[in-house]
């Protein structure tokens, strides 16, 4: 009896203690009375307005701030997307293209003995050779008669004359424009090719410049039509 | 009779140490709710004196008393009347009684020790 009586006393002791506890704790902070009068709470609204006036200040420059990082982003997307574009057009053939290489120039060629029709065109076989061999040699880009080369282009003979791209090929000299990476090798391979006898039979001669720092290479001109491909819709990943 | 004053130590460095703070509008039930601990515990001490100690009345007395309080002032504060200054006034004067009724058996017993003292 004795013992739970303590046992009762010093839990609720306890319980007074804590409470009292939380109790000083409480109020060991007390309110400060405000004192101020009306000037000092002028002033003192004043300093605040003054607070709130910086820190929207603060806030508007940080959302210029947010503004102008936002539309880096999408520049640097739309950016992004242009080159990719620009980088494209260049493989395709649209741009102009400047670079080291060397000029053909494809001339007929009269034997001191030759009796015959006077040639007047150079054949797409021959043409398309040269274009392989060229490609072989490392050509990067390639203008006939300042038609420029791209993957559809055809080379084909259309009623005994002959055609790049819907473009007569038949007044002589012509003029073929190479631009490789190394225009020694590629020079110093054409020299070392067969294809010059493949002309001479022809009676047609090549004359191959010495490698030029600066050969301009113009764009295609006309617009590509693209019949047989289509975009692919992205399919889901599995 | 040191457990209870351990017991005591013990809840307000607890107390303390959590650091539990009460948000201002509820400091008036907390302290009219000390007051009826306190009122509760010096009536416990009173009674275990004059030998009428009985648990239940104590223990129920505690908790009731507490939250009794608590209702009290919560009722005032919604009444519009500071009805916890009631409570605060019947801890208050109860505190004293109880208080007085301990000194005066403290004081007796005391009395009656020095006297068998001076009589051996």
């Amino acid at each position: 009896m004795e013992r739970k009586k303590k046992i009762h006393f010093t839990v609720i002791t306890t319980i007074i203690g804590f409470m009292l506890a939380v109790q000083f704790q409480t109020t060991n902070h007390p309110v400060v009375r405000d004192t101020r009068d009306m000037w000092e709470l002028r002033e003192d609204l004043k300093k605040e307005q003054e607070l709130q006036r910086q820190l929207l200040e603060e806030i508007r420059t940080y959302e210029t701030t947010l503004e102008s990082y936002q539309q880096k982003r999408a520049e640097s997307k739309e950016n992004a997307l242009r080159e990719t574009v620009e980088e494209l057009r260049k493989e395709a053939g649209l741009t102009e293209v400047r670079g080291q290489g060397v000029i053909i120039t494809l001339q007929p060629f009269y034997a001191e003995n030759y009796v015959g029709p006077v040639i007047q065109t150079v054949s797409p076989y021959l043409l398309k050779r040269l274009m392989n061999e060229l490609n072989m040699y490392g050509a990067e880009e390639v203008a006939i008669a300042d038609q420029r080369i791209i993957n559809t282009t055809v080379i084909r003979d259309v009623n005994g004359i002959t055609k790049v791209d819907n473009y007569k090929i038949n007044s002589f000299p012509i003029q073929i424009k190479v631009i490789a990476e190394d225009a020694e090798k590629l020079y110093n391979r054409l020299k070392g090719s067969t294809v010059l006898e493949d002309f001479g039979i022809e009676g047609l001669q090549l004359e191959i410049s010495q490698p030029m720092s600066n050969v301009v290479i113009p764009p295609y001109n006309d617009s590509l039509h693209i019949r047989y491909m289509k975009t692919v819709k992205a399919e889901k990943e599995e | 009779m040191w457990l209870p004053l351990i017991g005591l130590i013990v809840g307000l460095i607890w107390g303390l140490l959590t650091d539990i703070r009460v948000p201002d509008e509820y400091t008036n039930y907390l302290s009219i709710a000390v007051l009826a601990a306190l009122d509760t515990l010096i009536g416990g001490i009173r009674a275990h004196l004059q030998n009428v100690y009985d648990q239940h009345v104590f223990v129920s007395g505690f908790f009731f008393n507490i939250i009794l309080a608590a209702s009290l002032a919560f009722l005032g504060v919604h009444l519009g009347v500071d009805l916890y200054l009631a409570a605060v006034f019947a801890f208050g004067v109860r505190l004293f009684q109880n208080i007085a009724v301990i000194r005066r058996i403290l004081l007796t017993k005391w009395m009656e020790k020095r006297q068998r003292f001076e009589k051996n």
